[in-house]
């Protein structure tokens, strides 16, 4: 009875039980994925950057999706002769798919009506429905050469950093020849639920007749006795 | 104090309860400061760890007795956990590799803490019923601040199913057994 109680309130909330950690909102691909439905078109940011005393001051661009971050420093800019400087993120489409590489995130285009002069830095959401990027990778056009950038330890839950010192496009994925953190669950959830079924029977049938054969030795009659 | 804590047992439960909320509210909002994410998940299970101390192994459903039936048990436990994500395998999330040991230590701790350390103080006051039910209730409150409204009712019936296995069968392992699996997998 509570067992299906159970399986009833868990079909009614999305998968997963989010232990210590809150769940995220859905990722907006520009490409979502075969299994992911229910996508919505991911979104745009702009920031216009006051400069004051003729240095631009600090301040975050995000998308409205908060999907990409960056994180810009007072005196980011050259502001030579600007009274402010606009910065652009899109999202890339059609998305690129340079070979030998898989994105984990959409491609976005960076852009800012000034030379950044100073190091920013650049925060992507990733899904969690998908293996965790290891790199983020840089390009000057959506056609490529892309670049691999290093990437710094994971401030938060599906986020991957980097320190970037120039705008251009960037994307966070890994080589399609590397090995990813976990597959994905479409595929290994339910071998693994099925293997536990298994093992939970070809176990459990053993000790039950374990169990039964102890029952049956202690309820005997013991034939020695007169 | 410490006399109360051993021979009250209303004074034992409120203790408990009080630092086992601490502990799991505390630990939901430091997970969100940056860069501090696995530190707080990882002290906040072992603190919930701590609650199981003074408690001798049996009576928190921990003997030896059976040992091969309960894991087992336990495994039959992730599964049915775990259905209601397989069925929908396409929209589970995937857990990252840096959270499986956080994982492992918050599940074991919060094991001991609710159906272990807190369970047996309820019981005491009580009898099963209020053990079973004041375990879940603390055990959906807790997760309140770390889980979206709309996920409660599931994580309280997760809580009431793992609460009548260890009242059932006297055992602490299959839950852990089971609260593990499910976590790494999810």
């Amino acid at each position: 009875m509570v067992t299906v109680v159970y399986l009833v309130a868990a079909w009614m909330v999305a998968p997963g039980f989010y232990d210590g950690f809150t769940p995220q909102q859905p990722y907006h691909f520009v490409c979502p994925p075969i299994h992911y439905s229910g996508n919505q078109p991911p979104t745009n940011g702009h920031l216009d950057v006051k400069v004051i005393g003729g240095v631009s001051d600090a301040n975050v661009a995000f998308t409205d999706d908060a999907q990409v971050l960056v994180d810009l420093l007072p005196g980011s800019f050259d502001v030579t002769g600007k009274t402010s400087v606009a910065v652009d993120i899109k999202p890339v489409s059609p998305c690129p798919k340079p070979p030998g590489l898989t994105y984990a995130t959409n491609a976005y285009m960076i852009t800012a009506a000034a030379p950044l002069v100073k190091k920013a830095t650049l925060v992507m959401r990733y899904s969690d429905l998908i293996p965790a990027p290891s790199n983020i990778y840089h390009a000057d056009s959506p056609d490529g050469p892309w670049t691999s950038i290093p990437v710094q330890s994971e401030a938060q839950p599906f986020t991957i950093n980097a320190t970037i010192d120039k705008f251009g496009y960037y994307a966070a994925g890994y080589p399609s020849s590397a090995v990813s953190h976990g597959g994905p669950n479409s595929q290994l959830l339910p071998i693994a639920i099925a293997v536990l079924i298994v093992g939970v029977l070809l176990a459990g049938i053993p000790l039950a007749i374990v169990r039964r054969r102890g029952a049956a030795q202690e309820g005997e009659p013991d034939d020695s006795e007169p | 104090m410490i006399a109360a804590l051993a021979t009250r047992p209303l004074v034992r439960v409120a203790v408990l309860a009080t630092y086992i909320l601490l502990v799991s509210w505390t630990r939901a909002l430091a997970s969100n400061v940056p860069n501090a994410y696995t530190a707080a998940i990882v002290i906040g299970g072992l603190a919930l760890v701590l609650t199981g101390v003074a408690v001798p192994f049996d009576r928190l459903g921990l003997g030896r007795s059976r040992l091969g039936l309960r894991i087992l048990g336990g495994l039959a436990l992730a599964v049915v956990l775990l259905v209601p994500a397989a069925a929908r395998a396409g929209a589970a999330p995937v857990l990252p590799a840096f959270l499986a040991v956080p994982a492992i230590v918050v599940s074991i701790g919060e094991e001991i803490a609710f159906r272990g350390a807190l369970y047996v103080a309820l019981e005491d006051l009580g009898g099963a019923p209020t053990a079973i039910i004041g375990s879940t209730a603390l055990w959906t409150a807790a997760h309140a601040l770390s889980h979206p409204p709309e996920f409660l009712f599931a994580v309280a019936a997760a809580g009431l199913l793992l609460g009548l296995w260890r009242w059932a069968c006297k055992d602490l392992v299959g839950p852990i057994v089971g609260h593990l699996i499910a976590d790494l997998a999810l």
